[in-house]
């Protein structure tokens, strides 16, 4: 569905907007390829230390042992200093924030690993970075229409930016619940990512209770400052626990009738 | 006035916890006690007198205290990995006179005559 709402958006430049629709689209792409490449190769920073063998060896062994069992290569594993629980991967590693090993054990901290190995296998590390490149792409071909002077062409192309916000939501939402699903089949106990959703979301709860009980005479900067967002790309935990559940269940269920 | 100080004081609490919240207070009781701690090791020793005490809690106390200024973070690489050790930057004698001074300097700056009086009444 993204594809074909880029594609119908670059049709509408082009056919508006002739060859210098067809120039600017080119130039649009070049300028988000070249930010792309320049963003990947500054993503790890001093704050970011890779972890070795001797650092934590029952996390650096389960991470080959679950990348084994996804069927792709070990990824490379970086430890974030950051004292708030955040995870991410990308290409075809996974970075852990300090925070993480702060609330969470060990089985809960494979949970979310598994998750990051689960984004890696189903080449999220890919598509979520194309995507929201696309993003600006889109955006850049909406303003591009404006050239046009033609009310139908600008009024189509905000409705294509618009769908394709939309879908990207919906996309993003849809691959979480799968890297969920795939944490499953590599973790040895399912329910250690159910037990880590819990957990973060049990801080994350804490977190606003404190900003809003807790001492009222002082302003607490321990929040992150965060940024208003205006659609949320990830899925609530309640309903990610909930299908985490289900899932473990029915696997459990095929693994009794195996 | 440094983050440190406190900035309320209640009268119907108990030592620390007249100016810090009650899990706080207990939290720089222990690490006055032991100087240097992790915010695991903090947890496991609160956890012997709150059983349903969460990880996510401390930490997210202990990150709080370091915002007050009454603990820094660190990270600490050695055996066992990277992770982040909590200090402490005050003693409990210099945290108390801040306390004490800071009440002071508030009663001083509002009610001036009085604070005097109260003063001498008690000197004689």
């Amino acid at each position: 569905m993204l594809r074909l709402i880029a594609f119908v958006q670059l049709l509408l430049v082009v056919l508006y907007l002739g060859r210098i629709g067809l120039v600017g689209v080119f130039l649009a792409t070049l300028c988000l390829m070249v930010l792309y490449l320049w963003v990947t190769k500054r993503s790890l920073d001093k704050i970011h230390t890779p972890l070795k063998y001797e650092d934590m060896p029952w996390l650096y062994d389960s991470v080959a042992r679950m990348a084994n069992r996804a069927k792709i290569k070990t990824p490379k594993v970086y430890i974030l200093e950051d004292y708030i629980p955040n995870a991410y991967s990308f290409k075809d590693s996974i970075v852990l924030s300090l925070g993480l090993f702060e609330v969470l054990q060990e089985n809960e901290i494979l949970g979310v690993v598994a998750h990051e190995i689960g984004h890696i296998k189903n080449k999220d590390t890919l598509l979520f970075p194309l995507i929201s490149y696309g993003r600006y792409w889109m955006i850049t071909l909406s303003m591009l229409t404006l050239f046009s002077f033609n009310l139908r062409a600008i009024l189509v192309s905000l409705i294509l930016l618009l769908a394709y916000e939309h879908q990207r939501v919906r996309f993003f939402k849809k691959r979480e619940f799968m890297a969920d699903k795939a944490a499953l089949y590599v973790l040895e106990r399912p329910f250690d990512l159910k037990d880590a959703l819990e957990e973060l979301s049990y801080y994350e709860d804490l977190r606003i209770k404190v900003k809003e009980n807790v001492l009222p005479g002082i302003e607490p900067k321990i929040e992150r400052k965060q940024k208003k967002v205006f659609m949320e790309m990830h899925p609530p935990y309640d309903e990610r626990i909930w299908k985490i559940m289900v899932e473990a269940a029915a696997l459990d269920l095929m693994g009794k009738l195996n | 006035m440094s983050s440190m100080e406190p900035h309320e004081f209640k009268l119907t609490e108990e030592g620390l916890k007249a100016v810090l919240p009650p899990l706080e207070a207990e939290i720089m009781g222990y690490m006055w006690d032991v100087r240097v701690a992790t915010a695991g090791e903090v947890y496991e020793k609160m956890k012997e007198k709150h059983p349903d005490l969460r990880r996510s809690t401390v930490s997210i106390l202990m990150n709080r205290l370091c915002e007050r200024g009454l603990l820094e973070r660190e990270v600490s690489k050695g055996r066992g990995g990277m992770r982040y050790v909590y200090k402490i930057t005050t003693t409990k004698e210099e945290f108390e006179q801040k306390v004490v001074e800071s009440i002071f300097d508030a009663l001083m700056a509002n009610f001036k005559e009085a604070t005097f009086a109260y003063l001498s009444k008690i000197k004689k």
